[in-house]
């Protein structure tokens, strides 16, 4: 049995249609626009698959956040834990996402966009599980599933045990608005993830614990470490695991520097990294791609800008990442903001994700396809 | 239009032709692994018949194959010789394509070419159970039939990602009264110690090798077996290329390229050996010779040729061949048969001395020949053998290109039928492209001061 805790934010993706980029403090505004509810619908299309698992236990929020559309989903057996009046607010979502975890749910199902994904994560943090029905105006998070239909197949079939790490991401609004992306990583949540459908031959490798994958990747960078080059190392689990290996400290959300065996600096800003590659200080870069998105640069990291890039040279670029992660992400992009610069990745890369073990991957280019 | 080259069963090959024979200058010997001093015959008779030791070191031309050996081979041999002209049709290409068709054997690979032999002079030793390992199972199932034939007992040290997930082989191993363990197991010091230190162990083809090494090494009645590799086993295989050359010779062909795809080196050294021979004697200096390997496990195209183990634990000899090092885990692809860290040492020579090269690829690649031979010749072949198949296919394009009629021969190894499960990976989208990071590593290796 699980026991799911189903949370709505009812205006999440209002903005998106009448051209305002994200709802956030805007409901009114995209109301006026002629903006409607979406959130409901999309989650229904999911409680619907899920209507008759006898397997699922569900807990909610009371109207809009949850109730109104298990109930027009035809799920009979549900307890309404939440009751907010008024408009929803964040507030209601963090309260709401409390109060799942003092009842003890197994799963946190939500619906709504990255700012629903972070409010969410900032409740229960790496305790509890999460995933999203996407619904949002934005959704760089990985915590998503692609689709309602996907993720109700991933509730009704992942197993308590089989957890991923999924990047969440905070994106500045305002800064959108105005025609610029400009994203950092708020946190890594954990998320339920299928197993490959079909149990394939051979593959007990890569069904095997993520962590394992995660001590494999950070032996073998031990292993290929040069003395005297200065590795710049992105955000993540996977990086910290490989920052452990070494010995060094490492934020798991920063950008970082080590040097022969010693940390350097900690979350730098682009201008400290500048300096740092200054007086031809020769320079490798180690990055994880975004979970389900892709990115390995201009997501998260855009400390690690264009003219550090060209400055450490693209062939200094080591992008590593479990097995796990590259099923789940088809193909990885560039977006350095310098179009140039990302034509100048090949098209495909090579991803370390194990020991003395790569995968070659595709590169997405929207003009090449 | 001639399809299938077929020989009357009385010219089965009657001697193995060994190529040590017209090498320019002797293999380096095998070395201990403790003294790491030349071993000798008494070093081996623990696990092999002496019969077998003197075939891994002889450098005579020619041994005879026993009647007892030959009479079991009438079973699938002579296997045909196909003109692939459907495939040759679908490319447009101006080249003349054959395989050599070894899925016909009762196992569906060449393997049973060598495991019948072996547990022949086991028989004759004296010997009573043989303890070998395998990887996709191909090997397992072919030593199951042989020993069966000669009445002995048989354990085979299955790698566990296989054991779980290909269960078809090990029934078959089954019906042929073996017995199948996955490894590591508990039954052995070596498989103990290894789910010791990592309980969650895939398993490699090294492991499994040193369970199976040590099990012959500690029982009297037992003896060990290895699939690939070793001297003999390449010397067994020949059979695959003499037929070939004499059925060549009955449309008066010859070919310009050989090609087969490379684990342990065994079925490409079946069908290459004849003619790396002739070759090597300079009957025919310009026949190209290519061995086609898997991306993520890629030995000939990116290992070192040096002195290694052949097994994980350290119970073997160090053979001097082209290695990725005994402790490199390829990882867990389809074609399971051709995940060994080495590779055999004559191929190994001869692809240093410049008589033969490899080349390498991913795995989608290799299914998308497999899908177009499938859809042209008609046989599903096996994921190792789809190596040759994408091989024979890019030379017969290159011809294309340039408008050569070249004759390029394959050994088309063994049939895809226990692998369907990675043919619906493949239409799913699922296969990974494994490849090995041989710049990362060679630029570290480079830099870091030798310590000797």
């Amino acid at each position: 049995m699980k026991r799911i805790g189903l949370l709505i934010n009812p205006v999440a993706g209002m903005g998106g249609a009448v051209g305002l980029k994200g709802t956030d403090g805007n409901v009114e505004e995209a109301r006026r626009l002629g903006a409607s509810p979406l959130a409901k619908n999309r989650a229904r299309n999911t409680l619907a698959l899920l209507s008759h698992d006898k397997n699922l236990d569900f807990v909610t929020c009371s109207g809009a956040m949850g109730e109104d559309a298990i109930r027009e989903a035809g799920i009979q057996k549900y307890q309404v834990l939440y009751h907010f009046t008024g408009e929803s607010s964040a507030l209601d979502t963090r309260q709401a996402a409390q109060t799942f975890i003092k009842d003890g749910v197994d799963l946190i199902l939500f619906c709504g966009g990255d700012g629903t994904a972070r409010d969410i994560f900032d409740a229960v943090g790496r305790n509890l599980p999460i995933l999203g029905i996407p619904a949002g105006v934005k959704m760089f998070s990985a915590v998503f599933a692609i689709d309602p239909v996907t993720a109700a197949e991933i509730v009704a079939g992942y197993r308590k045990e089989s957890l991923r790490d999924s990047e969440v991401m905070d994106v500045d609004e305002e800064a959108y608005r105005a025609g610029e992306l400009k994203t950092r990583l708020h946190g890594i949540a954990r998320t339920p993830a299928l197993e490959g459908k079909v149990q394939l031959p051979k593959q007990i490798f890569e069904e095997s614990d993520e962590e394992r994958a995660k001590g494999e990747i950070a032996r073998f960078f031990h292993e290929i470490m040069i003395p005297d080059v200065l590795y710049i190392i992105g955000a993540g689990t996977t990086t910290e695991a490989i920052a452990r290996e070494l010995g060094v400290n490492k934020t798991l959300l920063g950008v970082d520097a080590v040097k022969n065996g010693k940390t350097i600096a900690l979350d730098i800003d682009e201008k400290t990294l500048w300096t740092l590659l200054e007086q031809g200080q020769e320079a490798k870069i180690l990055i994880s791609p975004i979970g389900a998105q892709g990115f390995i640069l201009g997501r998260g990291n855009q400390q690690i800008s264009a003219r550090i890039v060209r400055r450490v040279g693209i062939g200094n670029i080591i992008v590593v990442a479990t097995p796990h992660k590259l099923r789940e992400t088809p193909v990885l992009y560039v977006d350095t903001g310098d179009p140039g610069l990302d034509a100048e990745f090949g098209n495909t890369v090579l991803v370390v994700s194990g020991y003395r073990m790569a995968q070659r991957k595709r590169i997405y280019h929207a003009e090449r396809g | 239009m001639q399809t299938k080259i077929l020989l009357y069963e009385e010219q089965i090959p009657k001697k193995w032709y060994n190529v040590q024979a017209d090498l320019k200058s002797p293999l380096d010997p095998p070395l201990h692994p403790k003294t790491q001093k030349p071993i000798g015959p008494e070093d081996l008779s623990a696990i092999f018949p002496m019969e077998l030791i003197r075939q891994e070191v002889t450098t005579d031309r020619h041994i005879a194959i026993p009647e007892e050996v030959q009479e079991v081979m009438r079973l699938w041999r002579p296997s045909p010789l196909y003109r692939a002209h459907r495939l040759e049709k679908f490319l447009k290409t101006p080249a003349k394509i054959y395989y050599k068709w070894e899925g016909v054997s009762p196992a569906g690979s060449h393997k049973t070419n060598t495991s019948i032999p072996q547990a022949y002079y086991n028989m004759k030793a004296g010997i009573e159970r043989i303890a070998t390992e395998t990887g996709a199972g191909q090997w397992g199932s072919a030593m199951a039939f042989a020993t069966m034939l000669y009445d002995l007992e048989c354990t085979i040290y299955m790698v566990r990602s296989s054991y779980t997930q290909k269960p078809y082989r090990k029934s078959m191993m089954h019906v042929w009264g073996a017995e199948c363990l996955p490894s590591p197991s508990t039954k052995t010091n070596a498989g103990r110690a290894m789910l010791e230190k990592d309980p969650d162990t895939p398993g490699s083809l090294g492991m499994a090798i040193s369970e199976a090494v040590e099990d012959a090494a500690s029982h009297s009645n037992t003896n060990y077996a290895l699939g690939s590799v070793l001297n003999h086993v390449c010397l067994h295989q020949t059979v695959i290329g003499l037929e070939c050359r004499e059925q060549l010779a009955m449309v008066d062909d010859y070919p310009d390229v050989v090609i087969g795809c490379v684990g342990g080196g065994s079925n490409f050294a079946g069908i290459s050996f004849p003619f790396a021979g002739d070759k090597l004697t300079g009957k025919h200096k310009e026949v190209d010779i290519i061995g086609a390997e898997p991306a993520s496990c890629p030995t000939l195209t990116k290992g070192l040729f040096t002195y290694d183990l052949a097994d994980e634990a350290g119970y073997t000899p160090l053979l001097k061949m082209f290695t990725l090092g005994h402790d490199f885990v390829p990882p867990s692809m389809h074609a399971g048969g051709l995940r060994y860290h080495g590779d055999s040492p004559i191929v190994s020579r001869l692809v240093n001395d410049g008589i033969m090269r490899a080349v390498a690829y991913h795995q989608s690649e290799v299914f998308d020949a497999a899908q177009t031979f499938a859809r042209t010749e008609g046989i599903i072949v096996a994921p190792e053998t789809s190596h040759a198949v994408k091989s024979a296919i890019d030379e017969a394009l290159k011809c294309k290109k340039t408008g050569e009629d070249k004759t390029i021969l394959f050994n088309c190894s063994g049939h895809g039928n226990f692998d369907m499960s990675a043919y619906d990976a493949y239409y799913e989208g699922k296969l990974v492209d494994y490849e090995y990071p041989d710049e990362l590593i060679k630029e570290s290796l480079a830099r870091i001061p030798k310590i000797s």
